[in-house]
């Protein structure tokens, strides 16, 4: 069975956003809020309040990277120096740990950018083809609503974008 | 694996200088320098010179400064003690002389140079020598800067080019190399003598006997002011007058018997360690 | 007198319009600017050269004073890059949104002054085809570079700064490169296609997006503060009088903001003017960015004169020999001028009239940076020439070799910077409109409830006002 993707373009959040409103109360049958992905120019400040809460593992990320960052960078520094007798001491230990730290805060912090940099690439599925709903608009000034249904909620949730003053609809069938 | 080695060896790779360091020294190569017997002739530098390849550099780089004294006499005019005491007006001191104070590296053993370089080209030998790689030098010139002696010198050209024009690059010493532009230089108690008189002890069998060998600065010196050998020996002439001057290693302040003893060490309170004593000269006035 | 940050009515599309532009017409100016930049270059490429193929002996670097402008010129570019990051992150978190319209050059600036300053360490070694040996690479030999070393430290902090504010660069743009793609044609619609990785605004893009941008600006501001320690520990970790002193990191922090934000407004008016951004980067901003420079120009006196007091009160005589050179001695000049430019000259900011009077703006950051440079050649310079062993006291006088490649370094940094403003958009449009979109709607009082309600307590507000 083929699902169909649908998209209406809005002249702003509000008209989208009451579009949504109407999805979230199942004025369309069989269309819920989660099936619904928002294309805009701008982050709108209160976005959960429409699409209900999301989840972003980012910030996990971070944490491992941060974390691993300590680990490696201090053992990496440590175990170097201890094989490594003959630099120069100036009269300190083999394995100084007042240098050391400097560079594992450093590593903490390198580490912790990568991993947060690539669990963004990751979970907001960036590096992958673009699929074919996408309007050049959004990037300028409209606000996009996708909604993935049935074939059968095709037509009534056309109807509901055209009833809140879409200025396009388009569908699709998804892959 | 390092991570065993690491776990293994924890205790002994967190001993610092203070508490022995992480290692037991072979020879500690030291040396003492009797102000009172300096002449300032200068022998000990032109020997310097000849022994150890350093670059003549010029007139025009010496007026610059670039020059490659390992050994330098310093040259002091002014006595403040002897002014503040009444015994000599200023600008006076020309008709008593200047003062000497011969200075070559002094082999630290908590040396500031050391750390401070980014690709560990100088590091500590077992020998207690303040060791200088030319190989792996990359000429960041940190060491110089944070030498508070100023006994590190920077191969600014390639000296080699126009210091030995021929015959004179047959007189160069082939026991050491000729440094290129890009890497600094230092004294290195002629570390070419040493090596070939502890290959000579060990293969005949024994330790390195005292006075077996003489760094080129020492021999040439007309005053026998200068006196070099092992304070790891307690027999030693070197050992036995820091005894005598009750100047001690590994200490940055000496606690002296007897305030009359004329030893110290130069920029003691820094908590570098040096290896040379000098004997303080003592002025008529 | 316009009062507002920017022009609350302007449409979103006039935005694209406007920054789009930007990227391909600019005054002719901006050509004559790339023409100085590629000669200063040349200058210090046929220095460079010359002093690579015949020894570090060219500079007139002496015997003590080993390290001359290049250091110093490092310390000077590494402090520049600074200011975007404050800028960026720090205002980024305190929901400061007059940022939006010029911190996209600004961290430019930061990426591109730390790859003009990491070109100094390099060039000033004696051996510099041997400059990896720096790097921790495993080596069959066993050989590791000495972590003891600040030099090391500086290789670590800038390879992990540059790493860091590149990518808070790039991430930032990740929607303006979409915007780009989706109007470009020819060579630029390929080159915006690939960097901007496949964005097409999606809720969970923007979520994810909000998140990691946070995340890096909170990383960002420990690291900026970080580097500049660590380049300051250069001195500071020494044994040398005048470097060896505790408040070298914090007073290194705040010199390099204060240089950061005075080319923040040199490089404002100048992108002001070649691109024709009356719209975006407006008066009221600049005085914004004044106002700072002013705050942090007097942090730095302060810093300046604890170190004073604190040497002069010490009993470190050498210390005090070196200050005391520094003030009646052979540095004097330079000193007084570096005061004047970096303690007095910043009072200007002081007044409205002034601060908002671009020429007289133009001329007054670029004095402060002349001064935050002779800081930097002060900190190197009396030291080095001064120190414990009076024999070696000697002075240096930089040749044109020297000069040549300090000078054509700004050519560098003018050259990268230009090409980015040309190629990129040095204003972020997605920024802007999400600007004008909260200003606007700050007017409208029930929204505006809402929304502060919702920057208090962090969940959805579900009833509505």
């Amino acid at each position: 069975m083929s699902k169909f993707r649908v998209m209406g373009l809005f002249r702003d959040f509000e008209e989208a956003f009451d579009a949504i409103a109407d999805i979230r109360q199942y004025k369309v049958p069989g269309v819920s809020v989660d099936n619904v992905t928002l294309l805009s120019p701008i982050e709108h400040p209160e976005i959960e309040e429409v699409l209900g809460e999301r989840p972003a593992h980012v910030p996990k990320f971070t944490l491992a990277g941060a974390l691993f960052g300590i680990t490696f960078g201090f053992l990496f520094l440590a175990s170097a120096q201890a094989t490594f007798l003959v630099q120069p001491q100036g009269g300190k230990p083999v394995v100084p740990l007042p240098t050391n730290i400097v560079l594992t805060y450093e590593m903490l912090i390198l580490f912790g950018v990568l991993f947060t940099v690539i669990s963004f690439l990751i979970g907001a599925r960036l590096l992958r083809k673009r699929d074919g709903m996408y309007s050049e608009m959004v990037s300028l000034d409209q606000v996009g609503v996708i909604v993935e249904v049935e074939e059968k909620s095709v037509q009534p949730l056309k109807d509901l974008f055209e009833k809140h003053k879409a200025v396009e609809v388009r569908e699709e069938v998804s892959r | 694996m390092s991570l065993k080695n690491i776990l293994e060896n924890w205790s002994q790779y967190r001993r610092g200088h203070e508490q022995g360091g992480h290692h037991e020294y072979e020879h500690m190569w030291g040396m003492a320098i009797d102000l009172n017997k300096c002449i300032g002739c200068n022998a000990c530098s032109v020997a310097c010179y000849a022994e150890n390849n350093l670059a003549i550099v010029g007139k025009h780089r010496y007026s610059k400064s670039q020059a490659m004294h390992w050994m330098r006499i310093e040259r002091y005019w002014d006595e403040p003690e002897l002014e503040k005491a009444g015994l000599v007006t200023k600008g006076k001191t020309i008709e008593t002389g200047a003062s000497f104070l011969p200075m070559l590296c002094q082999q630290c053993n908590a040396a500031t140079c050391e750390p401070v370089c980014p690709v560990a080209a100088t590091y500590h030998t077992p020998d207690g020598l303040n060791a200088q790689v030319y190989n792996r030098c990359i000429g960041s010139r940190y060491c110089s800067n944070n030498c508070p002696y100023r006994l590190r010198y920077f191969n600014f050209w390639s000296y080699y080019e126009d210091s030995w024009p021929e015959p004179l690059h047959m007189q160069l010493n082939p026991d050491l190399s000729v440094r290129d532009k890009g890497v600094m230089e230092k004294c290195t108690f002629c570390v070419q003598r040493i090596r070939v008189a502890k290959d000579e002890a060990k293969m005949a069998d024994r330790k390195v006997i005292d006075g077996e060998f003489q760094t080129s600065c020492q021999q040439s010196c007309p005053t026998d002011a200068i006196v070099f050998g092992d304070m790891l020996d307690p027999q030693s002439r070197v050992t036995k007058l820091w005894k005598t001057h009750q100047v001690e290693l590994g200490k940055s302040k000496q606690s002296k018997q007897n305030p009359d003893k004329r030893g110290y060490r130069v920029l003691e309170g820094l908590n570098t360690d040096p290896c040379i004593m000098y004997l303080e000269r003592v002025r008529e006035v | 007198m316009q009062t507002k940050d920017i022009n609350e009515e302007i449409k979103w599309a006039q935005i694209n319009k406007d920054v789009l532009r930007s990227m391909e017409n600019p005054r002719k100016a901006y050509w004559v600017a790339v023409g100085m930049c590629l000669a200063m270059l040349a200058c210090a490429v046929v220095a460079e050269i010359y002093q690579y193929r015949t020894g570090m002996g060219v500079a007139d670097l002496n015997w003590p004073n080993m390290w001359g402008l290049y250091i110093a010129t490092f310390i000077f570019w590494i402090g520049m890059s600074h200011s975007g990051t404050l800028l960026s992150a720090i205002l980024h978190i305190i929901h400061a949104d007059w940022r939006k319209p010029i911190y996209r050059f600004a961290e430019a600036m930061t990426t591109f002054s730390l790859m003009t300053a990491g070109l100094f360490p390099v060039i000033h070694l004696g051996r510099m085809w041997n400059m990896y040996w720096v790097l921790p690479y495993v080596s069959d030999r066993g050989i590791w570079p000495n972590f003891r070393s600040p030099l090391v430290w500086d290789a670590f902090a800038i390879f992990t700064y540059l790493t860091s504010s590149a990518l808070f660069l790039f991430i930032g743009m990740i929607p303006d490169l979409a915007i780009c793609r989706d109007n470009a044609r020819g060579w630029r619609k390929k080159l915006y296609t690939v960097l901007s990785l496949g964005w097409a605004g999606t809720d969970r893009q923007w979520r994810h997006f909000r998140k990691t941008y946070l995340l890096m600006a909170c990383f960002l501001i420990p690291l900026a503060v970080s580097v500049h320690s660590i380049v300051s520990s250069d001195f500071a970790m020494s044994i040398m009088p005048g470097w060896h002193v505790t408040t070298f990191p914090p007073y290194f922090v705040a010199g390099a903001l204060y240089s950061g934000c005075a080319a923040i407004i040199t490089l404002f008016i100048i992108l002001r003017y070649f691109f024709r951004f009356e719209e975006y980067m407006t008066i009221p901003i600049m005085e914004k960015t004044c106002k700072l420079t002013f705050a942090i120009a007097m942090v730095w006196t302060y810093l300046n004169l604890i170190e004073f007091a604190s040497t002069w009160y010490g009993h470190d005589l050498v210390a005090k020999e070196v200050l005391v050179d520094k003030f009646v001695g052979h540095w004097a000049p330079y000193f007084w001028a570096m005061l004047f430019f970096g303690s007095v000259l910043p009072f200007t900011l002081a007044f409205e009239k002034l601060r908002r009077h671009l020429p007289t703006m133009f001329v007054v950051s670029l004095f402060l940076n002349v001064g935050m440079w002779l800081e930097r050649w002060m900190i190197v310079g009396p030291t080095l020439s001064m120190a414990y062993q009076p024999f070696a006291w000697n002075f240096e006088y930089p040749s044109m070799v020297q000069w040549a490649i300090v000078f054509g370094s700004f050519g560098w940094f003018g050259l990268l910077f230009l090409v980015f403003v040309k190629i990129f958009p040095s204003v972020s449009m997605y920024e802007v409109k999400e600007m004008v979109y909260h200003r606007r709607r700050a007017h409208v009082e029930d929204q505006a409830v809402a929304f502060h309600r919702r920057a208090g307590d962090g969940q959805p507000v579900t009833d509505t006002p």
